[in-house]
């Protein structure tokens, strides 16, 4: 018995050691942003940027806006328009491939910056600031191509819908839609082979790839077109506070749409 | 006192285990993500053990001239794959090729995981026989028993005692390993973490959160298993 409590007693202490860490993690990482606040608004810089590189985290799964191009590397709409902004602050791009659901929690320490149709939502602002606007989406539903209980997003109630992990279509399910049985995915073409396989009864995620994924297996997938969500902007995410770099990348891209380069950009590949 | 305790519940650190422990009852979801890693890992292990001790006798049959069987050699085989290929693709080919019709993804899981499992467990359990010494069989037979009998009453309770502590490393790793089944949409106690740091943008506490309860979890079963080990070996100290 007595050898019961030393060992209880020593897996609180192990606790407690993990967890006075985690205080001096929690303070380490407060300071260097509330420092950089201040640099930027003094020196007019950006901290992110003064090594002339800006890191940019994608999620290399989503087509159009990112996908592995034949060379294994990160291509697409949203890769294009980063590397053009790059140009005009005058900085070097580099692509980093992350897992989706990482990419707002690296900002700021492994990455300067995320591109990766990712839509401007309360709570992403609550850890880092976002771009003007640069492309409007919308949530869309998949489903079988011989289903027809789902018209409505009412017709989603209790349905198991698979959604990849930390996109706004997951929180869309597991928040809007009652009793609905999410499963996250990594990746979105997950997903949608579950739903080919019968595992779950709808996918929602993003108008453009859901085109993409629904043209890949036309006999087999359709949109459920009446099923309609509301509209939803997408932006790059910044370092929060980092006022410097948000007004570059903004006067950026605001000269990228006058000078029609975003159109041809939306022209080779979204539309094509 | 009451100074130290409001500072305490003002300070970023307490906000972050709120958001990834208190809010919208999110502890709740880390016990079921528990439940579905144990479901996984106690059946598994079951699993494993049978194909594991069923393999073992395989690999150790031999002809009336004492060379390896038929048997000995599928044994082996099964073995050498399961053993030379990462168990995340082995889940992964069994979720979305082999049983890519089954709609029952804790079963998957169990079938992957066991058949992973019992490679390994095959190997403990060769061991475990092997290390008993000769003398123990020729005695037993040498005394009129036959085989069967040696093998059952003489040879395996030793082979056991033998086999126990790495049957439970085995099954440990097994727990562990399970973290993997996230990657096919299931939701075990990793996705969980996952799933909450991608709502609060806040890593750190679901992750420490997560590896606290595995901690936990596994602490206590090397504690019963160590029990268990005492229990088997009281007889040795004469």
């Amino acid at each position: 018995m007595k050898k019961a409590f030393k060992t209880l007693a020593l897996i609180l202490a192990a606790i407690m050691v993990v967890m006075s860490f985690a205080s001096c993690g929690g303070t380490a990482t407060a300071d260097p942003s509330a420092a950089n606040d201040t640099t930027a608004a003094i020196a007019e810089t950006s901290p992110a940027i003064a090594d002339g590189i800006l890191t940019v985290g994608t999620n290399a799964a989503f087509p159009p806006f990112e996908y592995a191009g034949d060379d294994g590397k990160p291509d697409g709409f949203d890769i294009a328009l980063i590397k053009l902004i790059g140009e005009k602050i005058g900085v070097e791009v580099v692509i980093e491939d992350l897992e989706f659901s990482s990419l707002v929690t690296s900002i700021g320490n492994k990455i300067d910056a995320a591109i990766a149709g990712m839509t401007i939502t309360e709570e992403r602002l609550q850890t880092v600031d976002f771009s003007t606007s640069y492309y409007e989406a919308m949530q869309y539903v998949i489903v079988k191509k011989d289903n027809s209980d789902i018209t409505t997003a009412d017709d989603l109630k209790g349905k198991t819908i698979g959604t990849q992990l930390g996109t706004t279509g997951e929180f869309l399910a597991e928040d809007d839609i009652e009793n609905a049985n999410v499963k996250t995915y990594d990746k979105a073409i997950d997903a949608v082979n579950d739903l080919r396989n019968g595992r779950v009864d709808a996918v929602i995620i993003d108008r453009n790839p859901a085109s993409v994924f629904v043209g890949q297996y036309p006999d087999e997938l359709k949109i459920a077109e009446t099923v309609v969500f509301d509209p939803e902007e997408y932006g790059i995410a910044l370092p929060k506070g980092d006022a410097a770099l948000k007004t570059a990348v903004d006067n950026a891209l605001a000269e990228i749409k006058a000078s029609g380069e975003f159109d041809a950009l939306v022209e080779q590949y979204i539309n094509n | 006192m009451n100074f130290y305790a409001l500072g305490f519940l003002q300070s970023d650190f307490y906000q972050k285990f709120r958001n990834a422990f208190i809010v919208s009852d999110r502890y709740k979801l880390y016990f079921e993500g528990l439940g579905v890693t144990l479901k996984i890992t106690v059946f598994a292990g079951l699993l494993g053990l049978l194909i594991g001790t069923a393999v073992a006798f395989m690999k150790l049959s031999k002809t009336r001239n004492g060379k390896p069987t038929v048997l000995s050699y599928i044994a082996q085989v099964y073995t050498d794959i399961i053993r030379g290929t990462p168990s995340v693709l082995q889940l992964m080919i069994m979720y979305f090729v082999v049983m890519a019709s089954s709609k029952n993804p804790t079963l998957v899981a169990v079938l992957s995981f066991g058949i992973n499992s019992g490679a390994y467990v095959s190997e403990i359990v060769r061991a475990g026989i092997l290390a008993v010494d000769k003398g123990q069989e020729e005695a037993g037979r040498s005394l009129g028993l036959s085989s069967r009998t040696t093998m059952l009453n003489i040879i395996i309770p030793q082979a056991i005692k033998n086999a126990l502590p790495p049957l439970g490393n085995e099954f440990i790793v097994l727990m562990k390993e399970t973290a993997i089944v996230g990657y096919v949409g299931m939701t075990d106690l990793t996705r969980i973490a996952n799933k909450i740091s991608t709502r609060t943008y806040e890593a750190f506490m679901p992750l420490i959160g997560a590896a606290v309860i595995y901690f936990i979890i596994i602490k206590l079963l090397t504690i019963g298993l160590g029990y268990l080990e005492r229990r088997l070996r009281k007889s040795d100290s004469r």
